[in-house]
């Protein structure tokens, strides 16, 4: 960039070219007033306000749009800028009546500073008094027309944050309104209630319809923390009053979010303040839970745990971690699993959607995480989506994408088997059939190897393994690969030839790839692509999972995995074993530990006899739930530590009350690797305690000392033995986090992985063959049943189920039926249909959407009263141990 | 069709089309021209009717053709027909019924209609320069009549002759600037995008004519598309890059679209678009795209927005589309008139393009002339043709013979350009000084009875509706000026708010988004700054002077009326056959119905609405019949007096400002006197206006009506200080003092025995005195004086009398029907032509010396400046001279200046309240206004009375005139039937025949008989009525 001087209000100041002269002025310290400019969104020079004089320009000129010269003289407030400005208030005040006292945006609206800074207390024009309607039929936004200035910041944002476009001008002069689709009711338009538009807008016209009469700006305490959803990590500000989350702001500054959030984030946070929060630890006494003291809970909890383990040795019991809690409470989990418990069974809900990542990635790369950075796909020339609803399960990432498409040239390739929103962002869009994932990537890779698109110099160089590669891949020609995935080759060779020839092509994934009994070899087959085309270890490449809670990714680096000390230290290595043994004062099992779904088996089959579960929910969760629930009600002893009684704590002898992500202390990591703060908002509710706190209690109770007194310390030693997080300090943390692998103090953390170097050293190349799904449609149960997530809800729902928008905006499940096999089946939108599989039966209501093959059904597992995973087949992939939530088959009968 | 490969092939195809053209030569052509007005006037009918009728005839030789609009939109449907080897002949107003005529008389018998044929020995057609134009006489359906006039020739030419770069040179050689409005320099746009980076480029032709009133794109459009494509193709080819060009053309432009659709098609089909043009390897092709309606969608970058599918908004320049335009490529946007100039400047040189028009404007630009205009149409003028001759010459001038005021030019974001600047050249930078912008050509154009609050406020109204609303000055500053005209049209108005108009017009213009709002306040700024006087008539005299703004007024000519006068009351009282009630309705505004009667200039008839149906109502002479039929009935009305007061004042001057002056302070209770230097009181009443326009027993009687109320008439007393009745205890004088002087000519020979002052020649005539009359009299001038002198000779005995005037006759000032007796009995009326020499014999007149004069540039009243044609002078017999050219008055009362005296020799007082700057003296009537009319003397007698009331009073002057107490009097509000609204000319008045007339002083108009009167009364519309 070329460095540039001008001249603004005679003084010499600098920028580079490409910036416009608002942002310099910004960058000097040189107030401009501006109202409809908006740092993120494009610049429109709409209101006019930031007019100022050049030189050798007939007229003012808006500073938010003109580019910068060399050279160039600016004034900033002359005489008659200022004498415009007024004139411009004026006239925005004359638009609608403007009455402050009761707007929601008081204290914080950007006209009434600048009608305040320029002492406007008379207008030269009649004020049009007329009162247009409020519209408040959305279940998050209020829009009151009266206070809208036209600055279209709402109308960008929609359309370049969340690029759904709904918003828009209508009508001419001075009758412009901004109207939602053909100018319908908010809540009965397309908008997806993401509130980018509330937070773009500089006056009360839009406002969180929650927060209505809740507080004014000056009122509330701020505090910034990370979103407790998924795994995307967004910053958040939450605005707090009397100990009450008021709203929600997304941080501008946040280094993945940059201010964006999703419906969930910015209005899903009601559940904190639900009266159903467990107040007081429970005790099953004649089968009812019952409230009792912390001593009677925690005395019972650790006679019962000692008593297990004296009678049937540490390996009988069991804990369940919880990618929800923070790094720290992971930490201190597996420690006291592995110390009090004296056995490796400890596992966590990252079994049932990353396990065959981290085994894949890790296998090939060394490293099981997103190799790359978020907002490294601005970068990127292609990206491929495959097995990622991201608009609805990551949806920060999913509109970050779209707008990259929209207004960055990036091409997208989608390989999926539902036609997902992103499909219309796609430039190719391969459907294929479910669970055939091994057969396409290998097609891909056979057209690649065929037309020598490889990157040949990375393959030899940086990789190993090869030629069985190409021995496996040389059998997948597009002809057999379309007969096996229903992709045509013209389409598969199109997609191959876009992928390989970019210069920078990154893959995101999901649980479309992991979720299989092949989850696995999907993985691998995916890094052979990446790799074969040299698109690992560079900015904007990669093989990026997109994890799904909102700390996964650090509860598997905390090591609440059975085969895993923290940062993936192999169990089984004496060495690690030893450092472990050492820091942690006592001898640790070598054996790997079972995983949830073994445990589960374990359980059932009476070898597990007691149960700490830390806030995870696998009554809901897990595959074949009628199974779940035969392997916990066998248990001797059930332990279940939440926020709420889920349907896994019914089943508990003991119920301890936890806290939510507002009420406590710690970090959070998100898909990108990256370290961020929790930030205790608000004081603990009832006689909830730190989850940290609870876990260093049973423990000293059952005779191990832990004597942590904040998460921080908890970190210090994480620090301590993890060399990957070696450089994480909560000091450090402030701003934007830090990415692992930060090994020591003055590390700046790695936004990508693998440069120049693998983690385990070469690349692997893993040849895989295609295997079909354990169990496909037959004659018996002739459809293709495939789970997943939607955008209003989250994971088993005992969160945004909660949450009074969410849960009005989607209140109930529903199966998705291809119109033809509606037709077919004479089932209709709406109508209630029997779903059954070999394990189970439920009963649920269509909806019919060519979103969904011909054959194929969808459901979400978010409602227990319609718990999909009844259904689901708990088939595992043999390595990662994941079920295969993606595939089973069912029979529909009409209700 | 045949794809054409090369320029071999495109050369013989055009021979081909020259010999096809040919043929038709031979033959007797009908053309049927078919624009968008032409078939709304029902060409369609007419060229099917053609068709029909020869085929009927067996006439097939004859051949029937579409041809495109010729700009004569006021005469359509137009016809042309040639014959070979005979000039064309243009027929207008071709209707079905009249082609029987044409067929039989001109195809077969070859005898022209002349008296409808449209004569082209015309300003019309002589000031024209066809040249984007030249094609519209050729049926735009059929590429090869194109092609035989050399089109695509330019396009062969710059595809195997010229780079691209010697093609953008030859446009910049041609000073060719953008005809869509803004005048930028077209090579240098082309420049512009040829020079950045991308190779991916657009080029578009906007036909997105959106001014009211504007409307060639569309007949170029219509009527010659290829030379679009031809010239969008080059620049394509100019610029470079570019592969694909959109033409814009508005939606409401269905017969344009598909026309230049159908030339795409052709041009595809013959390969003149598409890969590989004329197998020289070039690649362009042409879509069109409608647009939707949107005004501003004209805007460039709204228009590129629009194309790209998005709501038609325009986006802030820089970047500009030369860099950032269409899809984010360089993109150029040129009007479709330019586009059109392409091919001409190829193939015929820049030189030949830069031949016509100014130093920095060249070439022609097309013109649509709409409005108060006699010809109405589309013309092609060289860039630097004066507004004048625009619109007098070519365009005939006003219709309806009105008063030109302005010309209001590119459209809502153009200007008003008053008749002060009539000699102003048509070009970019002269219009654009005057605060008007070129635009795209349309020029309304507006008589006296458009009102400058009005048209700025209807522009106004127009840019508040197609606003896009994302600006806020734009958005929501419109409105507000809009609605501020708005208040001001309604009276509401206060003089602030010119102020205000001017400080926000100024904002929106500087601080708008985008062409649309940058130039919407142009409509106020240029009225505010032509037309002030006519803002604070609205604002501060709730005036509206062409009788528009209707929240002002009940009715135009109760409005006009200087003092106000119920016209459409008094009017409907005699439908009724209520004349008593009539009389008093009239005579409680006005002391004077039975003189205004018959000498008022009557400006209510000019604003009366029937002249709209036929001719106005004469309210004149139905006010004389009131009146007069009151005097035969006896029935005198005197006001009451309202309240008795002390208070003495005196007025200087018995005339009819005097008079009306001491009529109402009489009214009010104050002790009135009047000194008359002259034995006869009346002023130019009773001395200037000849007897048989004003019987002098009629005046007397209504001069003693004002004595009866209690009048003091000192006649023979000549004031000779203006301050002394002051001394005597008056506690305010009034000057109405009139304007009783004649001016001089300055010219040899004016002391020579013979030669008059008109003024003091009709006061010698008048006052009885013995005046001794030549045989052949000159009277010079153009005046009612000029006129009346020369009346009064004719009846003193002369033998033969000349009026001699500078100008045209339609340029005198004289009453028009005045003008017309006089020439009925017997003057010799000589125009343009002006004395330089009055010779004399023996000290006495014996002939004058005069030269003729033409008429040269406009002046500051519309009119052509006179200009003594070298060589032309002549010499006439005369015995007597009559000089009429002005009067003056006779200021010597004031003797050390305690009143101001202005240059002209006229009394300066303020215009509203007739104060003058000594406290307690206030002058009015033709003493300050020069020589006006009777009813503005009487006005300003109403004025001034208000006026010395207030300040006797001792309250502040009020703007307006404050006069109450009126006698309810009923007026019948019955509106017009039917059968009344109907066509129906005034009834005509008798008169004296024009010989015996001049045998005495015999008043020559006889009036209305009461069935006529009433049956005059029915003519009236009752606009008053209307809501």
């Amino acid at each position: 960039m070329k460095e540039i001087t001008l001249t603004i209000d005679d003084r010499q100041v600098k920028g580079e070219e490409g910036d416009t002269v608002l942002d310099i002025c910004k960058a000097s310290g040189i107030y401009v007033p501006t109202l409809c400019h908006k740092d993120g969104l494009s610049d429109v020079a709409a209101c006019r306000i930031c007019v100022v004089e050049i030189e050798r320009e007939r007229r003012v000129m808006p500073a938010c749009t003109y580019p910068a010269r060399d050279g160039l003289v600016v004034k900033t407030h002359t005489e008659k800028l200022e004498r415009y400005r007024r004139l411009i208030l004026e006239l925005i005040l004359s638009e609608h009546e403007h009455n402050c006292l009761v707007c929601e945006k008081n204290g914080n609206c950007e006209l009434q500073n600048l009608v305040y800074q320029y002492g406007i207390d008379e207008i030269s024009f009649p004020v049009n008094k007329l009162l247009e309607p409020i519209d408040d039929s959305s279940e998050v936004i209020s829009r009151d027309p009266n206070k809208c200035i036209l600055c279209g910041r709402c109308v960008r944002a929609c359309a370049e944050i969340t690029c759904q476009g709904i918003l828009n001008f209508a009508s001419r002069g001075s009758k412009t309104i901004i109207v939602a689709d053909l100018s319908w009711p908010l809540g009965k338009s397309s908008c997806v209630a993401c509130g980018a538009c509330v937070q773009a807008c500089p006056t009360g016209a839009l406002t969180e319809k929650l927060a209505q009469f809740q507080g004014r700006s000056w009122e509330f305490r701020k505090v910034q923390t990370t979103c407790p959803y998924c795994g995307v990590g967004c910053q958040i500000e939450l605005n707090i009053k009397d100990n009450r989350i008021v709203k929600i702001y997304g941080v501008e500054d946040g280094p993945d979010n940059k201010g964006n959030l999703c419906v969930k984030g910015r209005f899903g946070f009601d559940y904190v303040h639900h009266p159903d929060r467990l107040t007081t630890p429970l005790i099953k006494r004649n089968g009812k839970l019952e409230k009792a003291s912390w001593d009677e809970a925690l005395d019972l909890i650790v006679a019962r745990f000692e008593e297990l383990k004296n009678k049937y040795g540490g390996d009988a019991l069991a804990g369940l971690s919880s990618a929800k809690c923070t790094n720290e409470e992971n930490y201190l989990f597996q420690k006291f699993v592995r110390t009090c418990f004296g056995t490796n069974n400890v596992d966590h809900c990252a079994r049932l959607c990353h396990a065959s990542t981290l085994a894949g990635l890790s296998k090939a790369f060394g490293s099981g995480a997103m190799t790359n950075s978020i907002r490294e796909f601005e970068k990127a020339d292609v990206v491929l989506v495959t097995g990622s609803n991201t608009t609805e399960n990551h949806p920060v990432i999913g509109s970050y994408l779209k707008h990259l498409i929209k207004d960055n040239g990036l091409k997208l390739i989608v390989v999926d088997p539902r036609a997902i929103e992103l499909t219309e962002y796609a430039e190719i869009w391969l459907r294929q059939k479910s669970g055939t994932d091994v057969a396409w990537i290998n097609g891909l890779m056979n057209v690649i190897i065929n037309e020598d698109l490889y990157d040949h110099e990375f393959v030899e160089s940086r990789t190993e393994n090869f030629e069985q590669l190409r021995k496996v891949v040389s059998k997948y020609i597009p002809e057999r690969v379309e007969e096996v995935t229903g992709i045509p080759k013209e389409k598969l060779i199109a997609a191959t030839r876009m992928y390989a020839k970019a210069e920078k092509a990154s893959i995101i994934y999901s649980m479309g790839i992991t979720q299989h009994t092949t989850g696995t070899d999907n993985c691998l087959s995916l890094c052979n692509l990446a790799m074969l085309t040299g698109n690992v270890g560079r900015e904007g490449t990669g093989v990026n999972p997109l994890r799904g809670q909102n700390n996964v990714q650090g509860a598997c680096d905390m090591g609440a995995l059975p085969n895993v000390l923290p940062g993936y230290q192999v169990i089984g290595h004496a060495p690690i074993r030893e450092k472990f043994e050492k820091a942690w004062g006592v001898k640790l099992p070598s054996v790997e530990g079972l995983t949830v779904v073994e445990m589960v088996d374990a359980a059932a089959d009476g070898s597990i006899k007691g149960l700490y579960i830390m806030a995870e929910n696998p009554m809901v969760s897990d595959p074949n739930l009628n199974h779940v629930r035969e392997g916990l009600e066998n248990l001797d002893f059930l332990v279940v530590q939440d926020i709420f009684l889920t349907q896994t704590a019914e089943l508990a002898d003991v119920v301890l009350p936890g806290v939510s992500f507002a009420e406590k202390d710690g970090t959070f990591t998100n898909t990108g690797r990256r370290v961020q703060r929790v930030r205790k908002a608000i004081p603990e509710v009832g006689k909830s305690k730190q989850d940290w706190e609870i876990i260093q209690e049973i423990s000293q109770r059952m005779g191990y000392p832990m004597s942590y007194r904040s998460p921080e310390e908890i970190m210090e030693e994480i620090t301590s033995l993890t060399p990957s997080y070696g450089g994480i300090h909560y000091d450090r943390l402030d701003g934007h986090g830090l990415q692992w692998p930060c090994p020591d103090r003055d590390h700046p953390g790695t936004p990508y992985l693998h440069k120049d170097k693998f983690t385990r050293g070469k690349g692997l190349f893993t040849a895989v063959d295609y295997i079909p799904p354990a169990e496909l449609p037959d004659k018996e149960y002739p459809f293709l049943l495939s789970t997943g997530r939607i955008l209003y809800h989250y994971h088993t729902g005992s969160l945004s189920r909660r949450s009074k928008p969410l849960n009005n905006i989607s209140p109930e499940g529903f199966l998705e039926m291809n119109p033809l096999d509606g037709e077919s089946l004479e089932i209709k939108d709406n109508d209630w249909v029997k779903v059954s599989s070999r394990r189970g039966q439920i009963e649920t209501k269509v909806k019919i959407t060519d979103r969904v093959d011909k054959g194929v059904v969808f459901m979400t597992f978010h409602f227990a009263e319609a718990a999909v995973n009844l259904l689901t087949n708990d088939a595992l992939d043999p390595v990662a141990k994941i079920p295969e939530f993606k595939v089973c088959a069912v029979r529909l009968e009409k209700g | 069709m045949k794809r054409i490969r090369s320029v071999e092939e495109l050369r013989s195809l055009r021979k081909q089309a020259q010999k096809q053209a040919a043929e038709r030569e031979k033959k007797i052509q009908v053309k049927v021209h078919l624009g968008t007005c032409g078939i709304a006037s029902g060409a369609n009918k007419v060229l099917e009717a053609f068709i029909h009728e020869l085929e009927t005839r067996k006439l097939s030789d004859i051949l029937v053709l579409r041809a495109a609009c010729i700009g004569l939109c006021g005469r359509e449907p137009i016809v042309t027909v040639i014959r070979p080897g005979q000039l064309r002949v243009i027929y207008g107003d071709v209707t079905v019924d009249k082609i029987t005529r044409i067929i039989e008389e001109h195809l077969v018998k070859g005898k022209v209609i002349e008296d409808w044929a449209v004569s082209e020995d015309t300003p019309w057609f002589k000031l024209q320069e066809i040249r984007v134009m030249h094609n519209q006489d050729l049926n735009p359906m059929n590429i090869e009549e194109y092609i035989s006039r050399d089109g695509y020739q330019a396009l062969a030419k710059v595809l195997t002759e010229m780079s691209p770069d010697e093609v953008i040179e030859e446009v910049r050689k041609s000073g060719l600037r953008g005809r869509g409005g803004a005048g930028f320099s077209t090579a240098t746009k082309w420049g512009f995008v040829r020079n950045a980076l991308g190779d991916e480029k657009y080029i578009v032709c906007n036909g997105d004519e959106g001014d009211p009133g504007a409307y060639m794109n569309r007949a170029e459009l219509e009527g010659n598309p290829h030379a679009v494509i031809e010239g969008m193709a080059i620049g394509a080819y100019a610029i470079g890059n570019v592969r694909q060009g959109y033409a814009y053309v508005r939606a409401e432009y269905p017969l344009a679209i598909e026309t230049l659709s159908h030339a795409i098609l052709q041009a595809r089909e013959l390969g003149l678009l598409g890969k590989n043009i004329l197998g020289t390897g070039f690649e362009f092709d042409l879509d069109i795209f409608p647009g939707a309606g949107a005004f501003v969608c004209g805007e460039e970058t709204a228009l590129l927005g629009s194309i790209e599918g998005k709501r038609g908004n325009p986006r802030q320049r820089p970047p500009f589309p030369a860099n950032k335009g269409l899809l984010d490529k360089p993109s150029t946007i040129n009007n479709v008139e330019t586009w059109s100039n392409i091919p001409l400047i190829i193939w015929k040189g820049a030189d030949w393009f830069a031949s016509v028009g100014t130093e920095r404007s060249k070439g022609t630009k097309t013109l649509c002339l709409v409005g108060k205009i006699k010809n109405t149409g589309l013309v092609e003028v060289p860039l630097g043709t004066t507004i004048g001759q625009i619109v007098f010459d070519i365009g005939g001038g006003i219709a309806g013979d009105k008063k030109f005021r302005a010309i209001q030019i590119g459209g809502p974001s153009g200007g008003v350009i008053p008749i002060e600047y009539l000699n102003t050249p048509v070009d970019y930078e002269a219009v654009t000084a005057l605060g008007a912008i070129m635009g795209s050509g349309g020029i309304v154009v507006m008589d006296e009875d458009d009102c400058m609050v009005d048209i700025a406020k209807f522009f106004l109204g127009f840019t508040t509706d197609e606003s896009c609303g994302k600006c806020t000055p734009c958005r929501a500053g419109i409105p507000h000026l809009r609605e501020i005209l708005t208040r001001i049209s309604e009276g509401k108005g206060a003089i602030e708010d010119i102020d205000l108009l001017a400080e926000v017009g100024e904002m929106v213009a500087e601080a708008s988004l985008c062409g649309l709002g940058q130039t919407a306040p142009n409509p106020v700024l240029s009225t505010i700054r032509h037309f002030r006087k006519e803002y604070e008539a609205h604002i501060i005299d709730k005036k509206c002077p062409a009788a528009v703004c209707a929240a002002l007024f009940r009715a135009p000519c109760q409005h006009t009326c200087p003092v106000g006068l119920d016209c459409f009351g008094y009017v409907a009282l005699i439908k009724e056959g209520k004349f008593d009630e009539t009389y008093r309705l009239i005579k409680q505004k006005l002391p004077f119905p039975v003189v205004l009667g018959r000498v008022c200039h009557h400006p209510c008839e000019a604003k009366c609405r029937r002249a709209q149906v036929d001719e106005p109502v004469a309210i004149r002479y139905l006010k004389r019949f009131a009146a007069d039929w009151a005097s035969e009935h006896n029935i005198e009305y005197i006001p009451k007096i309202r309240e008795k007061r002390e208070e003495k004042v005196a007025i200087i001057g018995s005339g009819p400002a005097g008079l009306s002056a001491a009529w109402d302070l009489a009214m009010y209770g104050y002790q009135v006197t009047v000194f008359e230097a002259l034995p006869e009181a009346g002023g130019m009443l009773a001395v200037g206006i000849p007897e048989y326009r004003l019987p002098k027993d009629i005046l007397k009687k209504e001069i003693d009506d004002v004595r009866k109320l209690g009048v003091e008439i000192k006649l023979n007393t000549r004031i000779d200080d203006v301050t002394s009745p002051l001394k005597d205890g008056y506690k305010a004088v009034f000057i109405a003092i009139g304007a009783h002087e004649g001016a001089k000519m300055d010219i040899q020979g004016e002391d020579l025995e013979g030669v008059y002052e008109a003024i003091e020649f009709l006061r010698e005539v008048n006052l009885g005195k013995e005046v001794k009359v030549g045989k052949k009299v000159a009277v010079i001038g153009g005046g009612n004086t000029a006129v009346d002198s020369a009346r009064v000779a004719l009846r003193k005995g002369a033998e033969e009398v000349y009026i001699f005037y500078r100008r045209e006759k339609k340029d005198m000032p004289a009453i028009e029907e005045e003008i017309q007796s006089a020439e009925e009995e017997g003057v010799h009326l000589h125009c343009l032509t002006t004395p330089t020499k009055i010779l004399g014999d023996n000290g006495r007149v014996s002939g004058l010396e005069l030269v003729r004069m033409e008429l040269g540039e406009f002046d500051k009243s519309g009119r052509r400046t006179p200009h003594a044609v070298k060589g032309s002078e002549y010499k006439a017999e005369i015995d007597m001279v009559i000089e009429a050219i002005g009067q003056r008055a006779d200021t010597s009362l004031i003797k050390n200046g305690e009143v101001k005296v202005a240059r002209g020799g006229t009394i300066v007082a303020d215009p509203r309240t007739l104060a003058t700057e000594q406290k307690g003296i206030f002058a009015g009537g033709d003493a300050v206004t020069g020589a006006a009319t009777v009813v503005e003397a009487i006005a300003a007698g109403q004025r001034a009375a208000s006026s010395i009331r207030r300040w006797l009073q001792g309250k502040e002057f009020l703007p307006l005139v404050e006069r109450d107490g009126y006698e309810p009097i009923t007026i019948p509000s019955i509106p017009p039937t039917e059968e009344e609204t109907q066509e129906k000319a005034r009834i005509r008045i008798s008169e004296i025949e024009p010989k015996d007339r001049i045998a005495s002083f015999e008043e020559i108009i006889l009036g209305y008989s009461p069935e006529q009167a009433m049956e005059e009364a029915r003519r009236c519309l009752r606009c008053d009525l209307e809501v």
